[in-house]
């Protein structure tokens, strides 16, 4: 697996994203489970109040908070327009 | 702004492809030392229509011709990129967007990629990138960041094709190991339960 940019998050990040592909692969794509609240989700969270501490640090997160205003559109469309089908 | 765009076949079905872009920038993959870092920074499922949305950070060393060192200085070399992307189960693509977050008053870089099946055993990438020098200035200078980044494209696109493949053909050979492990762990279990019910 990839490395965090935080190195002190690297740990969790790993124990993270082995669940997640796990979960991916065998249950998601397979529609066995649909849900975020997975068993992956208590992982999630750890490695996620690393990153968070370590992103504002960095002064990151600010620009994450710009470019997601950007990105407003994409889920308009990626996410919005297939409810309606 | 100048655009560019390439499209590829993986001969991997589609949910091995999916699976094994999560793990693109892995150690697998000896063609993308520029990616220093990937994380995770929210992930859900949207309860109606089932596609998963994630949000990533990456973040790259790109070494940088001398030229835009100059302009825009030596610390323009690890640069942070923010990535959603959308993982439609059915209708079976994947659609990941991603735009650079660090100098993104001097440059933007928009790239779009899709996966979708061509059939069950290949899959098609869809790339388009649209770059843009927003820096107040010369038309030339900008005509030149602009072409400098679009070439960086090109090479960049051969290249991560062939470290994909490697990570592609690293993911089928571990997921068949998996597989012949649980299966030797099951016949195990059931002679296990043999052994105890005579």
């Amino acid at each position: 697996m990839s490395q965090s940019l935080a190195p002190e998050c690297n740990e969790l990040k790993e124990r993270y994203d082995t669940c997640f592909l796990k979960w991916y692969s065998e249950k998601y794509l397979r529609g066995i489970s649909t849900s975020d609240n997975n068993e992956c989700a208590t992982m999630f969270k750890e490695y996620n109040v690393c990153l968070k501490r370590a992103l504002k640090e960095r002064g990151i997160d600010k620009l994450l908070d710009e470019a997601r205003e950007d990105f407003k559109e994409n889920d308009a469309t990626l996410l919005g327009k297939k409810k309606c089908k | 702004m100048k655009v560019f765009s390439n499209t590829e076949t993986f001969n991997y079905s589609w949910e091995e492809v999916s699976t094994a872009n999560w793990r693109k920038y892995c150690p697998w993959n000896d063609k993308s030392t520029h990616v220093l870092a990937v994380d995770t920074i929210s992930r859900t499922v949207d309860p109606e229509t089932g596609i998963l949305r994630t949000e990533r950070l990456i973040t790259c060393k790109q070494s940088m011709p001398d030229f835009l060192k100059k302009i825009m200085g030596s610390g323009m070399e690890e640069q942070q990129v923010f990535e959603t992307s959308y993982v439609d189960p059915r209708q079976r693509t994947v659609t990941m967007v991603s735009e650079n977050i660090t100098w993104n008053n001097l440059l933007n870089v928009q790239e779009t990629v899709v996966y979708r099946p061509l059939n069950d055993h290949q899959t098609a990438f869809e790339q388009a990138a649209k770059i843009t020098a927003l820096c107040g200035g010369w038309q030339k200078i900008k005509n030149s960041i602009e072409d400098t980044l679009v070439k960086r494209f090109r090479e960049n696109a051969a290249k991560g094709k062939e470290g994909f493949e490697a990570v592609l053909a690293m993911s089928r050979r571990v997921f068949a190991e998996e597989r012949e492990r649980e299966k030797m762990m099951l016949i195990q279990a059931q002679a296990v339960n043999i052994r105890m019910a005579a």
